[in-house]
């Protein structure tokens, strides 16, 4: 089933350029509503407030890292299901194995293209 | 209490003669003599190196204080430039709003006019581009700016390095591979940052490996 275009999405990163890179792009892909936090505790704070349809993070934040959120998510009954995108400038195959057994639905190496990014959402939502 | 003279006599012709004598009075003050001069030396080197250790001890912190002063800097120019491309992008957006408003409404002779209307203004949108464009160029300057700063902390780090190397061959012998021991953040953060030169993958290789997970 196709992204829906209205669901909230939730990028998270501790760098403001990094969430502006991301927005944009997901923008650009259709994407009308947008919310940002700043690292992985901020957003389950969000994610358990209200309902989001996507999340998009960074692995390196300081308070608590993506890999943590993930499993966080992945553990709690409200937020398992939602979509995990892991956006990351962590490049080595134990982290990309790490955040796959943590249940991440698909993962993005910093530098990256739009047209990468487009390529993992359509996968993540076109199953 | 007993003089040195007698003493010497009757303590050397002890230690003399046996072994498992215990050391004379003479000797005694001779190894005091060498403790009090080892401990005088001791002091005239920390008193030395006080200047360096202070020095290094302001050093550090202000140098820290600078590398984050990088990440401020580094993130306002990528902010400025992103918002001159956003200004490009809605102009580009607008013109090909009035491309499209064009070929919809301008179909005879008559619309001669309002074709060479459309026209300027579509010049004018194009020309409102080139100070965003020109304004991108030099904000990336602000890389000169982050190499230079970068320069002298390097310097600075070099030279806070060397000043405790010099502590370390001074008070002991420096084993190899005794940071491995402990090596803390530190530690962690340095071979991550020699992984993300050497064992990086990219994204072909992230998706092969996605692939194997059965991610299509």
């Amino acid at each position: 089933m196709p992204a829906d275009l209205n669901m909230k999405v939730l990028v998270v990163d501790d760098m403001s350029t990094m969430r502006r890179i991301v927005k944009n792009i997901l923008k650009q892909l259709g994407f009308v509503n947008l919310e940002e936090a700043e690292n992985g505790e901020q957003a389950l704070t969000k994610l358990r407030a209200e309902p989001f349809g996507f999340v998009v993070s960074d692995w390196n934040m300081p308070v608590m890292q993506g890999i943590e959120m993930l499993r966080a998510i992945r553990a709690d009954e409200q937020l398992k299901h939602i979509p995990v995108l892991m956006v990351t400038a962590e490049a080595q195959k134990e982290n990309l194995i790490e955040a796959i057994q943590a249940g991440v639905n698909n993962y993005v190496v910093k530098p990256f293209t739009a047209e990468t990014m487009q390529e993992k959402i359509n996968k993540i939502f076109n199953k | 209490m007993i003089p040195r003279s007698s003493l010497n006599g009757s303590s050397l012709s002890a230690s003399a003669g046996s072994d498992d004598a215990a050391p004379s009075e003479a000797q005694l003050y001779e190894q005091l003599g060498e403790l009090a001069r080892f401990i005088d030396t001791t002091l005239k080197t920390i008193t030395q190196f006080s200047d360096p250790m202070s020095e290094t001890t302001e050093q550090l912190p202000q140098a820290a204080t600078h590398l984050r002063d990088l990440k401020k800097l580094t993130e306002e120019g990528t902010h400025r430039i992103m918002q001159l491309v956003e200004a490009v992008e809605n102009n580009r957006v607008n013109m090909l709003a009035r491309l499209d408003d064009a070929a919809r409404t301008l179909t005879g002779p008559a619309d001669a006019a309002r074709f060479t209307d459309t026209l300027n203004a579509l010049r004018k949108n194009l020309e409102a581009d080139e100070k965003p464009l020109v304004d991108i160029i030099t904000t990336l300057a602000f890389q000169d700016l982050v190499a230079q700063r970068v320069n002298k902390l390097v310097t600075i780090i070099d030279e806070v390095e060397h000043k405790l190397l010099q502590l370390v061959v001074v008070f002991g012998p420096y084993k190899k591979g005794a940071a491995l021991a402990d090596p803390g953040k530190a530690g962690d953060m340095l071979k991550q940052l020699d992984a993300s030169k050497t064992t990086a993958m990219d994204q072909n290789l992230a998706d092969e490996i996605l692939k194997q997970f059965g991610f299509n």
